[in-house]
């Protein structure tokens, strides 16, 4: 048997489960799988600093995104336009309770709980503290990661305004802007966190059991 | 004992145990694996499997569940338009079809894609993963677990078309014309929801039991 140290030398592909041994990296530096070339790891030696700066810009896009107008359009005089609020007072007028609750959690609460997670991990392994919140925010992270639907969300408001270009006259939004923001931020931070990383960092900082043989 | 032998002595247990391993869905940490039991990952403590069977069974039940709900969400219309008092219904086929005809054929292709095909053949690529865990179906492990991977990627995308029933419903809200969500996208997006449980309740150790 082996100890955690020496398992934690160690790294399975997560598309392929092939077994991998961790070898040294220069700064930057990608480290591929063998079978199916899926980026395994890298090196990154400021990764904290750097995706804290990206999830305060993303937070704050993302509530600009959900706080005003995405796009509006016009047929012949008529008016609408969609923003979150707009869009949960007629799922409610018209008693579509269901797929409002989906929608509220989806696009709202989760990426909303991602990124603060991420925020307070992110900044309590940077201060060396509260162990226990980030062990707690890292599980809840790798749970919810699923959920979060914004992407497809914008996709589909492109479908929508495809839909609509042939007789309404189309105004583009702050939020849309802020939408597109909030994705590239979201697509950098997503490709370039490794959750792996983030525990081996808690595992040293706070070390609760580490050298404990099994 | 020095690091060269240190890391000789790691290198012959690995290559005896082999595939003793398994990966933490939470925290990604190599894990030793114990067959059939409840086993905790060793740096987050969170479940990295509970016995197998649960998992079978719970995988079977979403499958189920959601290939009931994909009825009521073919049969019933997705969204409604009410046009000076005057009703149409459009299911999801009628949709795709009305929106080839007109001639947008990139919307109509994404939409097929998306809530007809995608649906399909996730019930398809887990049916299939779970028979052949029971079943001893020639194909490498590799490539099921690249199908299960797939399968759990493709999953959210099928929230496509309620998401645009949704922002039409919202946009198109005059006192002459309305559209809303029919019954359709309500059984639909509870379609997508269960098959996305049902991915991720499958266990990957069951592809490593079948073989």
């Amino acid at each position: 048997m082996l100890t955690n140290k020496e398992l934690d030398q160690f790294i399975i592909c997560k598309k392929c489960n092939t077994l991998h041994r961790k070898i040294p990296l220069h700064q930057g530096g990608k480290a591929l799988c063998s079978k199916c070339d899926t980026l395994i790891y890298r090196r990154d030696d400021n990764m904290i600093e750097k995706k804290l700066a990206l999830v305060i810009t993303t937070i704050i896009s993302l509530v600009i995104a959900f706080q005003f107008t995405i796009i509006s359009i016009n047929i012949n005089g008529l008016e609408r336009s969609l923003s979150l609020v707009s869009l949960f007072a007629v799922l409610v007028e018209h008693q579509q309770y269901l797929v409002g609750l989906m929608f509220l959690f989806l696009i709202v609460l989760f990426p909303l709980m991602m990124l603060s997670s991420m925020f307070f991990v992110l900044l309590f392994i940077k201060i060396k503290r509260y162990g226990y919140a980030v062990k707690r925010l890292l599980t809840l992270l790798a749970h919810i990661e699923h959920w979060n639907m914004l992407d497809i969300f914008f996709i589909s408001l492109l479908v929508a305004m495809v839909k609509l270009f042939d007789y309404a006259r189309i105004e583009i939004g702050i939020s849309f802007v802020a939408f597109i923001l909030t994705l590239g931020l979201e697509l950098i931070i997503t490709k370039n966190i490794s959750f792996d990383e983030l525990w081996r960092k808690y595992e040293k900082s706070y070390g609760d059991d580490y050298d404990r043989e099994e | 004992m020095s690091c060269g032998e240190n890391m000789k002595r790691v290198m012959e247990t690995i290559m005896i145990e082999k595939s003793k391993f398994i990966r933490c869905h939470t925290c990604e940490a190599v894990n030793y694996e114990n067959q059939e039991k409840e086993l905790f990952c060793r740096r987050c403590h969170s479940t990295i499997h509970q016995p197998l069977y649960i998992s079978y069974h719970r995988t079977w039940a979403f499958l189920i569940t959601a290939i009931i709900l994909y009825i009521p969400a073919n049969l019933y219309p997705i969204l409604v338009t009410k046009q000076f008092g005057v009703q149409t219904n459009s299911t999801i086929l009628g949709g795709i079809i009305h929106l080839w005809e007109v001639g947008s054929y990139p919307i109509a292709l994404i939409i097929l894609v998306a809530s007809v095909f995608v649906p399909i053949l996730k019930f398809i690529f887990i049916t299939y993963l779970l028979l052949s865990t029971k079943y001893n179906v020639n194909s490498s492990r590799v490539d099921k677990y690249k199908l299960f991977y797939i399968t759990e990627a493709i999953g959210p995308w099928s929230m496509i078309d309620v998401f645009v029933v949704i922002i039409l419903s919202v946009l198109i809200h005059f006192s002459g014309v309305q559209v809303f969500p029919g019954a359709g996208a309500t059984s639909f997006a509870l379609m997508v929801f269960f098959t996305m449980l049902s991915a991720l309740s499958f266990d990957t150790k069951l592809i490593k039991k079948g073989n």
